[in-house]
């Protein structure tokens, strides 16, 4: 289905990714963001997927502890993928080429489109599960923790992805168009609410520049 | 029913419904894969063909849809085992009501490049072992469907034409706003199939009668004559839960509005069932195809965009090697981002298509079209007009060409129409004929239209139509030859009128050897235009140029209601204050001033006013003393900032574009001087292969060039022995490698071994997301760069020793 872009970018977020969270971006930046955000919307043609499954619908036993942890308790999954479609990665090579300037922020400037994208999915597949007299935990995404990629097949083949939304893997299970997600919720009849990976798997641990500061990127 | 039946148009043709709804229906298990039925559960897919063949089903597509190598990879069976039996399954059906089978082929499942990693001819050859597994078993023709991205059709068309004789049908699916998922309009797919050999065209899936019935009616315009129009729509828009809501009675009266279209076949396709097929039929009963109209339009097309050459159309000339030495060495070492960023300027200027030259002495031709073509196609949407002599490099650069290309050129030379023109029929392209031959441009104008009827009659010998042929009748030089510029718009109209093909000019040729070239070139193009010219190849950067153009479309109704042109205009007296201004503080700007104000404009990040200082700079500055004195310390000066934490990332990348755009300054600079540069030293970079996020490269790319190292930038998924060739064809002593996803950075750690395997002395640095000082070593990196500045830096230790 087609899915409805946020009304807002949320720039604070997008110079989090460029680094410079905090910072109050100048008139130039300002300005680039705006022309970031007005290409994007030009480009993207956002879609969405999802299917309410049984927990042993996939093999999820290998999938690492911290997806374990997070669906503890759960009897039943939500799968969901999200793209903003293959204009938008031409739009972001064009743009690179122009400007590399205009073509960082907007590639962070996607990444967050998509990020509110999901968001808004997700609360729209979140109120007809609670319709049911259901309760979900919050999105995990193959990657997360000590979640192998390779679960990206499962995922993409139980949502038909492909012939859905367009979404296609790489042999090396990377998510073409390059601005996609997709998740899993976990669901159970009494309340959940998951366990985000924590840092001890994660493959950025000795370098990730929030724990050097003491914070993680589930809190910022 | 025979074969023949299909293309005569007397009675409707009816093509089966959905085969996965009912293998679901009749017990095939969630995770079990629906390719292998024929072989798990056979007598169910042949019950299935038979319930569809009597119902009325003429056409049954076999169980082939994903019985390609990549799907059935891991399943212990070939795609040759899985077709035949699934041929075997259809055929056995069909005995009974003589319908005929056709080998489906559906999507890899896998997005070709630039998209994905897929690349074309991977794609192309696991169509042809499909083709070919169903040749061998026995098909009636070829079904390509639910295609939603035309390369990958293009790929499957060539597989079916250069691995058999069979009848090849082509169908992709739309969303409600008349696009393929990767953007491809119906406009494109009628042109690039048909141009590819496309024997019926059609539409399937993804949507439901009343939605599809739009796009199938612009489709049955689209196509000509002889070719026929099929559908085979969903029960309706899918519910979440993947169900279909319309009935069969539903469906068959939805269709009824199809029968005045054109089409002359129908199916069904997800969440129908026989009885839908039975019901269709019953409905169809007594009607007969409806006369298709078609348009004769001429059209050049990537997936995205469709130009209809209906009046002046724009082709931008800048990417052609003659006389620019920028863009000469820019080819010479494979940096095709700079032909691209042409690309992007002359479609911001407003070209409808580009040129696309590479001809220069020394160089692969072959390989650099190819190449460059590929590049093109990753970043603009406008048609390519790809144009060479060379047959090889036409026939490469053809063959990787997404959509509808035009090819620049033929002439009345037999030798040369007969290599070229069935190099254009088999790609689907147009061309260009120029109007001299062996004996040179013909002095008279009769004696160049006799050229141009020859040229005519040969392509329309070869099966290429006269809206897909262009007729140059060659610009003269006004200053050698006077009166040739009449003689060549008396050839031009009289070739429009008499041949019927549309025609082409290479304006600027007018006024070589002349003062004040612009005002020939547009007063020769207004003329040019008024006499009927329908390609102008010109430089859209050229504002006169582009203003007769736009001048020419308002007076001649082509610009309705002068939107384009008020559009480009309106905001022009603006644009002039600006400029003017600028030049103004330029050149009154004291020289010392000027050195502290091209430091400055780096460091606040202001492209403008860093270009414009650095051409004023350099009329009394040595470029590389510009490089070394000015540029280089204002960006260390911004690098220093970065790293202790005061400048932030989207502030060093401004002032990488602002260093960027006066960096381009110094290479034309150079470039126009004829001397080499003296390069701080070559650095050959990639993103990995199997690794599509290169954002991180570009940035090291852009920061690389601002302190003067040639960087040649492979660009992404990029194979190890593209990087071992590179290395040792250029001789570069650093190379940088990137990669963002765990999954990919084995990749990382396999060019290195293939680096050092080829003995080559070069160091290497990697950067990426999931790297980490100590991961970097273990893989056998030389350096771990946390970022672009520390990139700059190790280049800086390395280009030192």
């Amino acid at each position: 289905m087609q899915l409805p872009l946020p009304e807002q970018l949320n720039t604070q977020t997008v110079l989090r990714y460029l680094g410079a969270a905090g910072w109050t971006p100048d008139d130039s930046m300002q300005q680039l963001l705006a022309r970031a955000e007005a290409s994007l919307r030009r480009a993207a043609t956002p879609r969405g997927i999802w299917r309410q499954l049984p927990l042993d619908a996939l093999p999820l036993e290998n999938a690492g502890t911290d997806l374990a942890r997070h669906l503890n308790g759960c009897d039943g999954m939500v799968l969901m993928a999200a793209t903003l479609g293959s204009g938008v990665d031409t739009a972001l090579r064009r743009l690179c080429l122009q400007d590399i300037a205009l073509g960082a922020v907007a590639d962070a400037a996607a990444s967050v489109l998509l990020e509110q994208v999901c968001d808004q999915f997700e609360a729209e597949i979140r109120q007809q599960i609670t319709e049911k007299g259901l309760y979900l935990t919050g999105r995990y995404s193959p990657g997360y923790g000590d979640c192998p990629l390779t679960l990206q097949k499962d995922f993409c083949l139980a949502l038909d992805t492909v012939r859905g939304i367009g979404l296609c893997l790489t042999p090396d299970c990377l998510l073409t168009p390059r601005k996609s997600v997709t998740a899993i919720l976990g669901t159970a009849d009494h309340p959940v609410t998951g366990t985000k990976a924590g840092c001890a798997t994660c493959a950025l641990r000795t370098k990730c520049a929030y724990r050097k500061k003491g914070t993680t990127c589930a809190t910022e | 029913m025979q074969l023949n039946d299909f293309f005569a148009r007397k009675r409707f043709v009816f093509l089966d419904g959905a085969m996965g709804t009912q293998l679901t229906a009749r017990g095939l298990q969630p995770g079990q894969k629906p390719e292998l039925a024929a072989l798990t559960m056979p007598e169910t897919v042949t019950a299935i063909h038979r319930d569809y063949a009597r119902a009325g089903a003429d056409l049954l597509l076999a169980n082939t849809f994903g019985a390609n190598p990549h799907k059935l990879a891991g399943t212990g069976h070939s795609a040759e085992e899985v077709i035949t039996a699934s041929i075997a399954c259809a055929r056995a059906a069909a005995a009974e009501t003589g319908a005929l089978v056709a080998l489906d082929i559906g999507p890899l499942g896998e997005l070709l490049a630039p998209a994905g990693s897929l690349e074309f001819e991977d794609a192309v050859a696991q169509f042809s072992v499909m083709v070919e597994a169903g040749v061998k078993a026995g098909a009636d023709l070829v079904f390509l469907e639910t295609m939603t991205d035309l390369y990958e059709l293009k790929a499957a068309l060539l597989a079916v034409k250069e691995h058999s004789d069979l009848p090849v049908f082509a169908s992709m699916s739309f969303e409600s706003n008349g696009r393929t998922f990767t953007g491809c309009t119906v406009e494109s797919f009628a042109a690039t199939a048909v141009g590819l050999g496309a024997d019926a065209v059609g539409i399937n899936c993804s949507l439901g009668p009343v939605e599809i019935l739009p796009f199938i009616q612009r489709l049955c315009r689209l196509v000509p004559g002889g070719v026929p129009v099929f559908v085979k729509a969903n029960a309706g828009l899918p519910n979440p839960d993947g169900s279909y809501n319309l009935t069969p009675a539903d469906f068959a009266r939805e269709m009824m509005a199809y029968l005045p279209t054109g089409i002359s076949m129908a199916g069904g396709c997800c969440g129908t069932t026989p009885e839908t097929i039975r019901l269709l039929k019953q409905a169809f009963a007594g009607h007969f195809p409806a006369q298709k109209v078609p348009l004769r339009r001429s059209v050049l097309c990537t997936p995205v965009r469709c130009v209809e050459i209906d009046g002046i159309t724009v082709v931008g000339e800048r990417i052609n090697p003659t006389g620019k030495k920028r863009l000469q060495q820019a080819l010479r070492t494979g940096d095709m981002a700079y032909p691209a960023s042409q690309a992007v300027a002359q479609a911001e200027a407003g070209a409808d298509l580009l040129d696309v030259n590479v001809g220069l002495p020394g160089i692969d031709e072959a390989a650099t079209l190819e190449h460059l073509v590929r590049e093109l196609q990753s970043i603009t949407e406008l048609p390519l007009q790809l144009d060479s002599s060379n047959p090889e490099a036409l026939a490469r650069a053809l063959r990787v060409y997404n959509g509808k290309p035009i090819v620049n050129s033929v002439n009345g030379e037999q030798k040369t129409l007969e290599t070229i023109l069935p190099l254009c029929k088999k790609y689907g392209a147009a061309v260009v004929g120029l109007t001299l031959d062996e004996h040179g441009i013909p002095k008279t104008v009769a004696e160049r239209v006799v050229i141009a009827r020859r040229i005519t009659e040969y392509a329309e010998r070869y099966g290429i139509p006269r809206e897909d042929i262009y007729i140059d009748c060659l610009t003269l030089t006004a200053s050698a030859q006077q009166d040739g510029a009449a003689q060549t718009l008396k050839a031009l109209s009289i070739c429009k009128k008499e041949l019927g093909v549309r025609t082409i000019l290479g304006v600027s040729n007018i006024s070589f050897g002349l003062p004040c070239r612009g005002y020939l070139n547009a007063t020769f193009l207004t003329m040019a235009m008024a006499a009927g010219l329908d390609l102008a190849i010109i430089n859209p950067n050229t504002p006169d140029m582009m203003g007769a153009v736009r001048a020419f479309r308002v007076l001649t109704g082509q610009d309705d209601k002068s939107t384009e042109y008020i559009r480009a205009y309106a905001d022009l007296q603006i644009q002039t204050t600006q400029t003017a201004k600028t030049a103004v503080s330029a050149s009154t700007a004291k020289p010392e001033g000027e050195h502290h104000s091209l430091t400055d404009a780096v460091r606040r990040g202001l492209k403008t006013e860093a270009r414009a200082a650095a051409e004023e700079a350099l009329t009394r500055m040595e470029p590389l003393d510009l490089v070394n004195q000015v540029l280089i310390p204002a960006l260390d000066q911004v690098g220093d900032g970065f790293e202790k934490g005061t400048i932030f990332l989207p502030q060093l990348l401004q002032s990488a574009s602002a260093a960027q755009a006066a960096f381009d300054v110094v290479k034309a600079a150079i470039a126009a001087s004829g001397t080499q540069g003296e390069s701080r030293g070559r650095i050959v970079i990639a993103t990995v292969k199997g690794d599509v996020h290169d954002i991180g490269k570009n940035i090291v790319r852009v920061i690389l060039e601002n302190y003067g190292y040639e960087v040649i930038d492979l660009g992404r998924d990029v194979p190890p022995e593209m990087v071992v060739e590179t290395v040792q064809r250029t001789g570069a002593p650093l190379v940088g490698l990137s990669a963002l996803m765990t999954t990919t950075v084995p990749s990382m750690q396999s060019t290195i071994e293939q680096l050092h395997a080829a003995g080559l002395p070069c160091k290497v640095m990697v950067g990426g997301a999931v790297l980490t000082p100590e991961y970097a070593a273990q893989i056998g990196a030389d350096f771990y760069a946390k970022d672009a500045k520390a990139a700059a830096d190790i280049a800086k230790q390395v280009f030192a020793e």
